[in-house]
């Protein structure tokens, strides 16, 4: 875990910000409500940095980020859905270089990325976290605020289920 | 046999102890079925692992600072006006405090052109305009 001197919020938002959305997008499948998201945590980072106690400073941000998508999902009260194929096709095309390479690479994993969002959400932010995000146990277990056992197990859990929705 | 599900997916993260280690490996020796799961997580694993990683949206750093800007101008405009009310505060207990700027019977007749008198016997001070003649 890194333990560092608080960054900038502009340099939390050049080193993050792309971590953080592709975080929030795998836990979403929407890149709408992913941007969002990045805009929510990017907000409470820099209203939170003036009163930021040194520490580890990836794990206060995970933990922001990861309360900033709860809170989402309990404003939303829904359950959260697979973007329509046109929905990820046009805004691919409209914001990535190269959207037509891109978008294929996108079609490669949209079964894996369906099968995510038909996980449970504490199982489907473990794997996320850890696959996607690649953090340790250790930094998981401190932003969610439970045992590292309890990581192992959704995350072990988490794939599982991977496994049976993708045979 | 009891199997050691938990310990496979923290195997494969490299987030086993070394007695958890040795735990799993001497019962995959005898264990196909722990085996066979090893290898599908494995799978599975790498296949999340392969998505692709996502460029941030032009302008969504930059749209995120003009949403916190707002605020920080407010908060502009208050300072100025709290710091506007305490000048104003200042300058009156200036004029009208303890400690008020004097002036002299003689400074009042000479820049007025006016009687000032202080007699008691006329109550309170008081200051004559001269009447002024065409």
């Amino acid at each position: 875990m890194t333990e560092s001197v608080p960054l900038t919020w502009e340099e939390v938002a050049r080193v993050y910000g792309r971590k953080i959305y592709n975080f929030a997008y795998r836990l979403t499948g929407d890149p709408n409500e992913a941007a969002d998201l990045v805009q929510e945590v990017l907000l409470r980072v820099r209203k939170g940095l003036a009163n930021y106690q040194p520490g580890s400073f990836e794990g206060w941000l995970w933990r922001i980020t990861r309360n900033a998508f709860l809170d989402d999902v309990r404003k939303r009260n829904r359950r959260l859905t697979s973007p329509l194929p046109d929905e990820i096709d046009r805004w691919e095309l409209a914001h990535v270089p190269g959207a037509d390479v891109e978008y294929s690479r996108i079609n490669l994993g949209d079964d894996i990325q369906k099968a995510l969002l038909e996980l449970p959400i504490e199982f489907r932010e473990a794997v996320v976290m850890c696959d996607v995000s690649g953090l340790s146990y250790e930094e998981i277990a401190a932003a969610v605020a439970v045992p590292i056992g309890t990581v192992r197990s959704r995350i072990h859990r988490g794939r599982k289920m991977l496994k049976d929705l993708l045979a | 046999m009891r199997h050691p599900d938990l310990l496979i997916s923290a195997y494969l993260d490299g987030e086993l102890s070394l007695d958890e280690r040795q735990t799993l490996m001497s019962h995959l020796g005898g264990c196909g079925r722990c085996s066979r799961e090893i290898r599908e997580l494995q799978d599975i694993r790498a296949a999340v692992r392969s998505l692709p990683v996502l460029d941030l949206p032009p302008g969504l750093v930059a749209e995120a600072d003009a949403e916190i800007a707002p605020v920080r101008h407010n908060r502009g405009v208050w300072v100025g006006a709290a710091a506007a009310v305490v000048a104003a505060i200042i300058a009156v207990a200036t004029l009208f405090g303890p400690n008020p700027p004097t002036i002299t019977v003689e400074d009042l007749n000479s820049r007025l052109g006016a009687r000032v008198s202080l007699d008691p016997a006329f109550g309170p001070a008081k200051v004559i305009i001269p009447e002024v003649t065409e």
